[in-house]
């Protein structure tokens, strides 16, 4: 059996009180093991970042626990907290989040001062890692002069400088193009598996289902049935496969946000005389491909592993 | 520790406008309570020179008088044959002093004006220039700088104490911000001043050997009617009355000197801070515990204040250099106390300074991280 590294147990954040309380999160249980990538979804406002935020211990569940190895960390004071998110946890954010100051190897290197490292033995570990990730050329450059996957990189091996066991990640392939985005997952997904940490990662990148062992549909602050997003070939518009309108070609489900953009779809296609779809353009053909292999799993909380 | 310096360092230098202003706004603040200091110390040395020059180990004055700036003081002209008498005495000096105004032409000054008897082994010029360092009657010497501005030289008559006498003699060191020294023999003195046989102090050098507050205890004791100090004792009340006079001017000049130093540095710290609110967040969300913060936040209000302090000190320096090549009588005079109360000043204004920016620091919500929003 794998070791349990993040144990939230029925856990619910309110801000707030009396009638203008705001509860974002509800009873919200999940365990993550080590070496396991966990990938949590859900629509803006659904409590994504507050559930992120209490289990990287930077807010404290109302109620419920979250153990870390064993510790239940909720119940800490802020002074042991620092030094738990110090050393226990790897942070990397959306918008990287980098000292503007200081360069990238003071980036990496002042978070392993801060849990105790001399400067020099920081310093050295920083670049091991930073050479490790490729930026052994950039060791000097300020973080201005980076492109967003070296900033991301960046942001990786901070996390990773400390030897943390738990790894939290806030849309972390937001801000970067397609190719660069592959690269950061293939490397979150490398740093579970091979290293053996625990990854957790908050996003609406539907490209990171790719890496993922466990995938979570949060809505409303609670774990729900997960819904898999389909687009519209017609205008466009993101639609939830299980609510929308349909059509089958040829061994292809479409979805539509609506009968008369369906209608609009079989009729183009009868208008092209083939009823094959083969005169679909490129993209719709290309987008409702990639969209097809993620079919929906009857009703349980989470996709299994790919 | 290093950490904490690292980042703070980089904070300011991040910004170089804003660390320039910042330290160009301390360096004036400490330079104003600095030079101020110095200006006054220089005019209190000044105000002593002829005290410290005049040769005398012991002065001697009418009873109750303690310095020569704007008090009288008379004694009778046999106080001079008392004191000399006095165990411990080597020679005596009788001098005739007032503050009048010297006047050649359109040019009028304040002077000391000291008469002297003509064999006077004390209380003469002590760096004569041009012409006789000895006056006869209706002579004097006067300040070469208070020549140059009359422009009168050697020959030409100064009006001084209600008469008039020529320049025979003219010194240097003689002339401070307040006023210059000017010499006239005893007689003359007299004569201008209705005649009296009265003198105003008894200029005194012990014997080899003999302690100086010794022999002024004992002249205090024998001769009646007199008060008796050394030289030191006298320069340093006459210093005292300087500094007491201008302490109201001084300390208002360091209050605002504080003040504009507190406002520039705790601004400059506070928006600085405020610019990075969001990286001291990250810092906390990674485990940076509060107190590393806020060692950040004072480090960097220690090395704007260090290096504004450091540009004052540096500045003040060339003031004290340049200032006296300017003819304008004025002396910088940078003492220790000077230095320590200012040193002090700095450190107080770094402390205060930290206090709101360091309150900032602690109420910053790790949580920020998580929102977006322009980083690197």
């Amino acid at each position: 059996m794998t070791a349990l590294t993040l144990d939230v147990r029925d856990v619910t954040k309110r801000f707030g009180a009396g009638e203008t309380a705001v509860q974002a999160v509800r009873g919200v249980s999940l365990a993550v093991a080590s070496g396991e990538v966990v990938l949590i979804m859900g629509p803006s406002g659904s409590g994504k970042t507050t559930l992120l935020s209490m289990m990287g211990a930077l807010l404290k569940p109302t109620d419920g626990s979250i153990h870390l190895d064993g510790t239940a960390i909720s119940e800490l004071s802020e002074s042991r907290l620092s030094d738990i998110r110090l050393r226990q946890f790897g942070f990397i954010f959306q918008d990287f989040n980098l000292l503007s100051a200081l360069s990238v190897l003071e980036n990496v290197a002042i978070v392993a001062e801060l849990a105790g490292h001399k400067g020099r033995a920081a310093r050295a570990n920083a670049t091991t890692l930073l050479t490790e990730l490729g930026l052994g050329d950039r060791l000097d450059f300020l973080p201005e002069k980076l492109s967003g996957g070296e900033k991301q990189r960046v942001a990786i091996a901070r996390a990773l400088i400390n030897d943390p066991t738990l790894i939290l990640a806030d849309e972390p392939t937001a801000n970067l193009d397609s190719k660069i985005g592959h690269e950061i997952m293939r490397l979150l997904r490398a740093i579970a598996k091979d290293q053996g940490r625990s990854v957790v990662i908050v996003s609406h990148d539907q490209r990171i289902r790719d890496i993922a062992d466990r995938v979570l549909w949060l809505e409303d602050g609670a774990f729900k049935d997960f819904v898999t997003m389909a687009t519209d070939p017609v205008c466009g518009m993101s639609v939830e496969r299980e609510r929308a309108v349909s059509a089958d070609r040829d061994g292809e489900t479409f979805f539509f946000c609506s009968r008369g953009c369906r209608e609009e779809f079989l009729g183009r296609l009868r208008s092209d005389g083939r009823g094959d779809g083969r005169g679909l353009p490129a993209l719709i053909r290309a987008t409702t491909a990639a969209l097809s292999r993620h079919s929906s799993r009857g009703s349980s909380h989470h996709e299994g592993a790919k | 520790m290093s950490g904490s310096l690292l980042l703070a360092r980089r904070n300011l230098a991040g910004n170089r406008v804003r660390f320039l202003v910042s330290v160009g706004g301390v360096a004036l603040a400490l330079s104003l309570t600095l030079a101020l200091d110095a200006i006054y110390a220089g005019v209190a040395n000044q105000m002593t020179t002829y005290v410290d020059r005049s040769g005398a180990d012991v002065w001697v004055a009418q009873a109750g008088v303690r310095n020569l700036h704007m008090v009288a003081s008379s004694l009778p002209d046999s106080v001079t044959d008392e004191v000399r008498v006095v165990s411990g005495v080597a020679a005596v000096t009788p001098i005739l002093e007032a503050t009048d105004t010297i006047a050649a032409g359109d040019e009028r000054a304040v002077a000391y004006v000291i008469g002297l008897p003509a064999d006077a082994a004390m209380g003469g010029p002590w760096n004569v220039v041009e012409g006789s360092d000895r006056v006869g009657p209706g002579e004097t010497i006067v300040d070469r700088g208070f020549a140059r501005k009359a422009r009168v030289t050697l020959g030409d008559r100064v009006t001084l104490l209600g008469g008039e006498a020529t320049i025979v003699g003219l010194s240097e060191g003689t002339a401070s911000l307040l006023n210059s020294v000017a010499f006239v023999s005893l007689d003359d003195f007299r004569m201008m001043r209705g005649g009296a046989r009265a003198i105003s102090f008894v200029l005194v050098k012990v014997v080899p050997g003999a302690v100086g507050e010794a022999v002024a205890g004992e002249i205090g004791r024998t001769v009646p009617g007199v008060t008796a100090q050394t030289s030191a004792e006298f320069a340093s009340q006459e210093r005292r009355l300087v500094m007491d006079m201008s302490a109201d001017v001084i300390s208002i000049m360091n209050a605002i000197g504080f003040v504009v130093g507190l406002a520039v540095v705790a601004l400059t710290v506070y928006v600085a801070t405020l610019a990075r609110r969001r990286e001291f967040g990250v810092l906390k969300a990674l485990g940076a515990r509060n107190v590393v913060l806020y060692r950040v936040v004072l480090v960097q209000a220690v090395l704007s204040i260090a290096a504004g302090l450091l540009v004052a000190l540096a500045f003040t320096g060339l003031l004290a250099l340049v200032v006296p090549r300017l003819g304008l009588n004025l002396e910088l005079s940078i003492g220790a106390a000077s230095l320590a109360k200012v040193g002090l000043f700095a450190a107080v204004i770094a402390g205060l300074a930290a206090i709101l920016p360091i309150r900032q620091v602690a109420g910053v919500d790790p949580a920020v991280v998580f929102k977006t929003g322009a980083a690197a």
